[in-house]
């Protein structure tokens, strides 16, 4: 058997036991069934580094064994050893072997890094630009004109190009089944290009440690069909009902507790108010969870998160507003409306 | 009452005993202070251990509420900054090789007894700054390696993040203290015939990590400085909207951070090459590639920050250079592994405890080393930075190779210092719960790592599968914990009834094993003659190893001889106790304490008793001034006096410290936006300035040359000359300051002046305290004994001048001469 057969047996015995203990339903953040170019990459790039630890793993453990429990006595048992302090042999043998090792590891590694960071995003690309919040992820589509938050919408087969850009302190971006994370460093343009080739559901998370909540700074990445994502961007360039236009006497109620409130100031729903610190609320029935992604978008679950955001998000910048019985539920039946 | 007058003076027989609480206050034997280190270090591994251990209650399940955000935040904050500089750090350097290095090399002492005090009380300055934040609003939360612009005011306000920063810049200052007395100790007091490369390899490991420390920490204390200016002083080092960049931290922290990780390894392999050759019954595998690999390991540790770094965007290039340079690592580590396993390899093993850690940390070592090779290919690191693979990968590197050094160490040497043997089974017991405990509670994290779990997450989201191994580790963590409690219990049971330790309970090899246990106080009753590598284990069975072996096989191996054990004929003449370093460590604490309530004359006042505690540490010492020929100190085997050694060492350090204030300038002055820049300086004026520094270097060698052919007159003179032209040219600094700020520009202003104001002011305030050094000589020259004989204090303060000089030089060309040039 050829080395390279053999290599890629092991690589491929490798990759199904990892992949084996890492089904997509049951670990829906594993690094070890990439739904992406990059992540394939990367993955194959650790399959072989593993393979070459394994290998220096076993050497060092044969050897140990050996040491420890075949050739050598317990003290007391025999007339002490003659000493060998030193075998030029030997030590070149380890010094070379694992210099030989990190070229083949270096290789693929120096290959890797240049492809996956290309200067220039690839000519069909779409470029979205994502900008880190304490504690929140915002979603920009330049070329739709489409703002959403903590839920990141793509088609699939299509090179994507993130410019990642932090509104406060350094975050970092990481959706695991869709390759390696990338910093979002305030005052500084990351770029991180990918194409996704699975469609589904990606949960992603606040990689680098940003404060009281940065547990709680998660979101998703749904990988869609052309045709899907033709329609979500659509629905999101949707001109909401004007608030004179509503049917539903809650949904109204709840639009003018909206409007006389402090929400406005930070909040902006498209033709009714302009705040722009917070998340862009125009279509937030239409996402599945909210707050940083930390729970499932239901009417419910908002009504806590109005009453109490600190209680479910330590240092959240939103202030408990006071709002109570029905118009607490008119509020939340307006937002669950903006789909 | 007493029949029988009790003598005046009694020796103490080992250095544990007499003298009371004041003597231990007062100590400068290294014994002693190794002890205090140990003491303390072995309370914040403790505390340590606790924090890490509510950290993995919290972690049980999804949206557990044993503890808050914040206290997590806060816990896991301090477990890594209190494992790394309170517990880690002091028990490998400010314990084992405080005691150990002066022993294994022969001599009574290091080399400044008094530093070597003043480095303790001055790091417990430290760990009480670190944890004053239990009494006043909230620990440190921002994690150990603190990242701007999160540790900004804006961000997080408060006194946590002041107490921090503060700390840490004491605690940095102390171990530059305690390496640069290490490195000088083994530069200059080595017994005779003790050539480096007959140094035990614990020496070898000292020797490197004390250069490591002294180049690795300044860039922290720079980064650290700004930080405080930002905090306190309003200008914008790390403030996005001013143009900086919070990335300057992450540069300035991992070029000292990459290097702490050799700093705590380096020191755990010297223990494991103690440890490995001692009970397998064989010297040491491949001595001199080993000392070479320690040497290396040093060398590339300063090319590899970057690998902290790759997800920052630092572009392609950069990424692989410093992917490659990482795994070059691998190499050097490689041939210690090996090595260790070789020497092992056809021995004569003794199974005690220390040995079972030392073969233990050997396999783990290797493990977590395997998946550092994983993180140094930048693309896999993109994968598992930031997440519990990389937790998993330090633990398995800090607690399975250092720590397991540690507990090997503290076996092994615990008869030594304590002069009592610690319980081999309860030993044994602990070994067993650390090795399932560690394995249990680290292992998987590599593949939680894997399957997406962010560190430093206070909880998580359901559904993700992480429950069920976050759950195996939080037990396994309680046994690990468990592991340590048997640990106290034994060392409690083995002061209060362990069985007396001989000298050599190890067959030793090193010359710590050739004294009593515990050690007299002046160590060695004769300054040993050495005649080769494993000094002591030469006496013990001759070159070839024939001798005395016949006491070997009974299992009863040689000890020293009564005679060898014997106190000398004559006194020997010990360093003094002193008060000042206490005194002085009271005055850094006072001071900070002040910077932090803003209350200036607090400030003031511990600024006076720092200073006024240096010049009377100064002053103090009989030989002030003298070249050695101190009784005291082992002939010296470097035939350079320790002081001059130190000052040189001092210079190397404070050249980093420089260093990185100009890259600073450099980088900043490229960035300014608004506010005036370069183009204010005024070049006519400052050459003024620069003249009349340089020719006050001439002045100070012809001041050095009138000492030293004992002309005092023409001394007064030229050192008055060289005080006047450092105050010409402080009084043009003064000048010119003053103009730049009416012009409008001030620290706070842009980036240009606050790098322009810290790099020139830092540079003035070095002038200043020459000039102050070099006022103090000039009045003591008017005492009495104050001749040629004392002309290296003038040597020494002329070492300093001319460094400052020369920074001055570096700093001319490339702010002012070279300011039409854009920066980078």
């Amino acid at each position: 058997m050829s080395r390279r057969a053999f290599s890629l047996g092991a690589m491929s015995i490798l990759a199904a036991f990892l992949s084996g203990c890492a089904s997509n339903r049951e670990l829906p953040m594993t690094t070890l069934a990439p739904k992406s170019d990059l992540g394939q990459w990367i993955y194959h790039l650790f399959i072989e580094v593993t393979l070459w630890d394994a290998l220096i793993l076993a050497i060092v453990l044969i050897a140990f064994i050996l040491a420890v429990f075949i050739f050598s006595t317990r003290v007391g048992e025999a007339a002490p050893p003659k000493s060998a302090a030193s075998d030029l042999k030997l030590e070149i043998a380890w010094t070379v072997g694992p210099a030989l090792v990190i070229l083949m590891i270096s290789v693929p590694t120096v290959r890797t890094v240049f492809r996956s960071q290309p200067r220039v995003a690839p000519a069909d690309s779409l470029h979205i630009r994502v900008i880190a919040h304490q504690w929140w992820w915002e979603f920009q589509y330049p070329d739709s004109k489409v703002i959403t938050a903590n839920e990141l919408h793509i088609p699939v087969n299509r090179p994507i190009r993130l410019d990642l850009v932090s509104s406060d302190v350094i975050h970092s971006f990481w959706v695991p089944q869709l390759g390696g994370k990338r910093d979002v460093v305030p005052g500084q343009i990351n770029e991180l290009t990918f194409e996704a080739n699975v469609p589904g559901m990606y949960p992603g998370q606040c990689a680098e440690f940003c404060g009281d909540s940065h547990a709680n700074m998660r979101f998703r990445v749904m990988v869609e069909t052309p045709e899907q994502f033709a329609e979500w961007t659509k629905l999101q360039q949707a001109v909401p009902v004007a608030v004179d236009q509503i049917t539903d006497a809650s949904v109204a109620d709840g639009a003018k507790v909206f409007a006389d409130s402090p929400c406005t100031s930070c909040h902006r729903i498209d033709g009714v108010s302009k705040g722009y610190i917070a998340p862009d609320l125009t279509h937030f029935g239409s996402r599945t969870t909210m707050a940083g992604g930390i729970m499932a978008n239901t009417p419910d679950n908002v009504a806590k998160w109005i009453t109490d955001p600190q209680a479910l998000k330590p240092g959240a910048l939103m202030p408990p507003l006071g709002l109570r019985g029905q118009q607490l539920n008119d509020l939340v039946a307006y937002l669950e409306s903006l789909k | 009452m007493a029949a029988h007058p009790k003598p005046l003076h009694v020796e103490p027989a080992n250095y544990l005993q007499g003298g009371g609480v004041i003597g231990w206050l007062t100590t400068v034997d290294h014994k002693r202070i190794a002890v205090l280190y140990g003491v303390s270090a072995l309370l914040f591994l403790g505390l340590g251990g606790l924090e890490a251990m509510a950290i993995r209650i919290q972690l049980w399940a999804p949206g557990e509420h044993f503890i808050s955000a914040r206290a997590y935040n806060e816990l896991f904050t301090m477990h890594g900054t209190s494992m790394l500089f309170l517990a880690v750090m002091p028990l490998l350097l400010g314990t084992f090789a405080n005691f150990m290095l002066p022993l294994q090399i022969g001599a009574r002492d290091v080399a400044f007894p008094r530093i070597n005090a003043l480095s303790f009380w001055v790091s417990l300055m430290g760990a009480i700054l670190l944890h004053l934040g239990w009494f006043f609003g909230g620990l440190p939360d921002a994690g150990w390696f603190g990242y701007a612009n999160l540790t900004e005011r804006m961000y997080s306000p408060g006194l946590p993040l002041d107490f921090w920063t503060l700390g840490l810049i004491v605690a940095g200052a102390s171990t530059i203290l305690a390496t640069l007395n290490f490195l000088v100790t083994l530069i200059t007091m080595r017994a005779p015939g003790m050539s480096y490369m007959r140094m035990p390899m614990f020496c070898w490991a000292i020797m490197i990590t004390s250069i490591l420390v002294l180049l690795a920490f300044p860039p922290l204390t720079v980064g650290l400085i700004f930080l405080l200016m930002d905090r306190f002083f309003g200008t914008h080092f790390y403030i996005v909207s001013a143009g900086a960049t919070p990335i300057l931290w992450q540069h300035l922290f991992w070029l000292f951070g990459h290097p702490e990780v050799y700093i705590i390894a380096l020191p755990a392999f010297g223990v494991i090459s103690e440890v490995v050759p001692t009970f397998s019954r064989k010297p040491l595998f491949g001595y001199p590639m080993m000392a070479y690999s320690i040497c290396l390991i040093a060398f590339l540790s300063y090319g590899v920050w970057g690998h902290h770094m790759f997800a920052t965007g630092m572009g392609p290039v950069a990424d692989a250079a410093f992917a490659v340079t990482s795994m070059l690592i691998a190499i050097p580590t490689g041939i210690k592994i090996f090595s260790w396993i070789a020497t092992v390899w056809g021995g004569s093993l003794r199974m005690t405890t220390s040995f079972y850690f030392a073969l233990g940390m050997i396999l783990e070592f290797t493990f977590g080393g395997l998946s550092g090779i994983m993180h140094a290919s930048a693309p896999i690191d993109l994968q598992q930075t930031d997440s519990y693979f990389v937790v998993a990968h330090f633990h398995y590197v800090l607690f399975g190779g250092a720590v397991f050094a540690i507990l090997a160490g503290i076996f092994y040497w615990w008869p030594k210092v304590t002069g009592k043997m610690l319980s081999e089974r309860l030993g044994k017991l602990q070994f067993w719960l650390t090795i399932i405990g560690f394995n249990g509670t680290f292992f998987p994290m590599h593949f939680l790592g894997m399957w997406g779990m962010p560190r430093r997450i206070y909880t998580y989201g359901a559904g993700l599968g992480w429950t069920h191994l976050n759950q195996l580790e939080t037990v396994c963590a309680m046994i690990l914990g468990l592991a340590f409690l048997v640990m106290y219990i034994n060392m409690v049971w083995s002061i209060a009834n362990g069985e007396k330790a001989p000298p050599d309970p190890w067959d030793g090899r090193s010359l710590e094993w050739s004294v009593a246990s515990p050690p007299p106080v002046y160590n060695f009753a004769r300054i040993p003659e050495v005649r080769g590598r494993d000094a002591w284990w030469i006496v013990k069975y001759g070159r070839t190893g024939s001798r005395g072996l016949a006491a070997y096989m009974s299992g009863k191996p040689p000890q020293p001889s009564a005679a060898d054990l014997a106190p000398p004929a004559e006194p020997i003449h010990m360093p003094a106790p002193s008060i000042f370093p206490l005194i002085l460590s009271i005055g850094v604490l006072v001071a900070s304490l002040g910077v932090i309530i803003g209350e200036w004359r607090i400030v003031i006042l511990g600024a006076v008793t720092l200073v006024v505690a240096a010049i009377a540490m100064g002053f103090e010492y009989p030989t002030f001034g003298q070249e050695s020929h101190d009784p005291m100190a082992a002939p010296s085997s470097g035939g350079t006096d320790v002081r001059k050694v130190g000052i040189w060492s001092f210079i190397g350090s404070e050249c980093l410290f420089f260093a990185s204030l100009i890259a600073t300038y450099i980088i900043y002055k490229g960035r300014n936006i608004g506010g005036p820049g370069a183009e204010i300086l005024e070049i006519p004026l400052t050459s003024f300035s620069t003249f009349a520094l340089l020719m006050s270097s001439l002045a100070m060698v012809l001041a050095l040359a009138a000492i030293q052919r004992n002309d005092r007159t023409w001394m007064r003179v030229w050192l008055g000359t060289t005080i006047g032209l450092g105050l010409v040219f402080l009084g043009v600094e003064a000048y010119e300051f003053t103009h730049f700020y009416h012009e409008g520009l001030s620290l706070q202003t842009d980036l240009f002046g606050q790098s322009f104001f810290t790099l020139v002011g830092f540079h003035g305030a070095h002038v200043s305290i020459g000039v102050l050094w070099l006022a103090t000589l000039w009045f003591a020259s008017f005492g009495e004994k104050f001749d040629g004989s004392r002309s290296l204090s003038v040597e020494l303060a002329g070492l300093y001048w001319h460094f400052v000089d020369i920074v001055w030089v570096i700093i001319f060309t490339l702010v002012y001469l070279m300011q039409q040039v854009k920066g980078a």
